[in-house]
């Protein structure tokens, strides 16, 4: 009984956040020490979907962004990581993958502002996404680094003594086994650049106005309800990413 | 024929292969003999092309393929593992170098079919590598090698994981194929017996150098291989 007792506490304290962020971008007015929202409305969200409060244009802008860069990311990642891994000083590359880690993606934006600024990227979506793939590139170099291993390193020389070009050797050999870490890195790479607000703000100026600034934007102009709404947009894609993850990769058992 | 001239590779200071040289006739197989690290699975990485930075020459019917890349060679390398590809079947698995070549569709059915047979795999032809045993996987893996008819067949002791009943059953099955296919190549094993019954030709890897014997008679005559010691050894066991 204590033990349903303290998963159901459990659950609650989980959801309870998510819920009354919910709840928020329904209401207008709530104010000490009324326990409920009064009125209740649907105003911030038609203003959405009309696209008068500019969260539509955000979120949409969002999405681009965040499925160009994972895309980018996760397919260049895994060729880079192949390079890397049958290089003769693999270690030394993959030690410089983690630089943008060691030293925080904010601190890497302040370094780089002055390249991005002579080449005219400051503000603008490419910066932003370029910013974006300077930590998601070395994320996804890092996550498939493991996977070349001599199994794979063999079945590529097979492929090659039996005739087959480099196209082939990647079409036969290396990616058939990394379908599933090619989706899951394209997810996480995805959630990275979802929810990044740093880069996005230095290199962005503010001009790009992603999900994750209009969140900030509204919270420091005291505007909790289209804060909420804002925040409510910006939690469905790691639950729908979670629900694709569980259905697709774990149930069709795709080889990871 | 294949012609090796004055093969020699280092691993750092290490020496693998020193001033090597031999040569193979076309439609017979060299079974090479050996201590770990004699620089026996290097020998074939260089034919294969799957390793450079080595001095000396080989050539394949007077023609030099040390400078070629894998793929141009007509050298098949064949692992301990079977390496199949998981997301193809039995059939798929076998017409893959065909395929690849991009060969006539009723041709490579037919080739297919035909080397189905003959690795007696009738029946398993859509069975995936994760539904098959090691001895099947094993078969499927020679079945990709022999049906390209390739120029040398490089093996590097492809039966070390099996178990000694199947071993010895594809021992046989590879002696036959190879025989009809008229396959030439060089096979790597740590195994006397298997390299008494899969060789026409023997080979000693010592010191990073190969003696290269023309009979099975010779081979075992010659008290440096430890042929001769070993059969004594197995007659006199109690």
């Amino acid at each position: 009984m204590s033990k349903k007792l303290t998963l159901g506490f459990l659950w609650l304290s989980f959801i309870i956040p998510f819920g009354l962020l919910i709840y928020l971008s329904f209401s207008t007015q709530w104010y000490y020490p009324s326990l409920t929202s009064h009125p209740f409305t649907l105003s911030h969200w038609e203003s959405f979907f009309s696209g008068s409060s500019g969260l539509f244009k955000s979120a949409a802008l969002s999405v681009f962004i965040s499925l160009t860069v994972s895309f980018l990311a996760t397919t260049s990642g895994f060729f880079i990581s192949r390079g890397i891994a049958y290089h003769t000083k693999s270690r030394w590359w993959l030690v410089s993958a983690y630089f943008p880690y060691v030293i925080a993606p904010v601190v890497l934006a302040v370094m780089l502002n002055y390249y991005f600024l002579q080449i005219g990227f400051s503000g603008t979506l490419i910066g932003v996404m370029a910013a974006q793939l300077l930590i998601t590139l070395p994320y996804a170099v890092i996550f498939f680094y493991g996977y070349w291993n001599q199994n794979i390193r063999n079945l590529e020389n097979l492929v090659a003594t039996m005739g087959g070009d480099f196209m082939q050797k990647v079409k036969h050999a290396s990616l058939p086994s990394a379908k599933g870490l090619l989706v899951i890195c394209f997810f996480q790479c995805y959630l990275i650049s979802w929810f990044e607000y740093g880069l996005t703000q230095f290199i962005g100026i503010g001009k790009v106005e992603t999900l994750t600034i209009m969140v900030y934007r509204f919270v420091t102009e005291s505007n909790p309800y289209l804060a909420a709404l804002a925040g409510t947009l910006l939690i469905v894609p790691p639950i729908v990413l979670l629900f694709v993850n569980r259905k697709f990769i774990f149930q069709k058992g795709w080889s990871l | 024929m294949i012609e090796v001239k004055n093969l020699s590779k280092s691993f750092g200071e290490e020496k693998v292969l020193k001033d090597l040289s031999f040569s193979h006739q076309e439609h017979q197989t060299l079974s090479i003999l050996g201590e770990s690290g004699s620089g026996k699975s290097t020998l074939l990485k260089i034919i294969a092309g799957l390793l450079d930075e080595f001095s000396g020459d080989i050539l394949v019917d007077d023609r030099s393929i040390a400078k070629l890349k894998p793929q141009d060679r007509g050298a098949v390398y064949l692992y301990q593992e079977p390496l199949l590809f998981p997301h193809l079947n039995v059939e798929q698995n076998i017409a893959f170098g065909l395929r690849i070549k991009d060969e006539d569709t009723e041709r490579v059915a037919a080739e297919t079919t035909r080397m189905i047979q003959q690795l007696k795999l009738t029946g398993q032809e859509k069975k995936y590598p994760n539904q098959l045993s090691g001895g099947q996987k094993q078969r499927v893996a020679f079945g990709r090698a022999f049906i390209i008819h390739p120029k040398i067949l490089l093996l590097d002791e492809p039966f070390a994981s099996l178990d000694p009943g199947t071993r010895q059953e594809m021992q046989i099955l590879f002696k036959e194929i190879a025989e009809q296919e008229k396959i030439t190549s060089l096979f790597v094993t740590h195994d006397l017996k298997e390299a008494l019954l899969t060789g026409d030709r023997f080979g000693m890897m010592e010191n990073g150098n190969l003696r290269v014997y023309d009979t099975r008679e010779a081979f075992i005559d010659d008290s440096g291989t430890g042929v001769k010691q070993e059969i004594e050894f197995w007659k006199n066991l109690k």
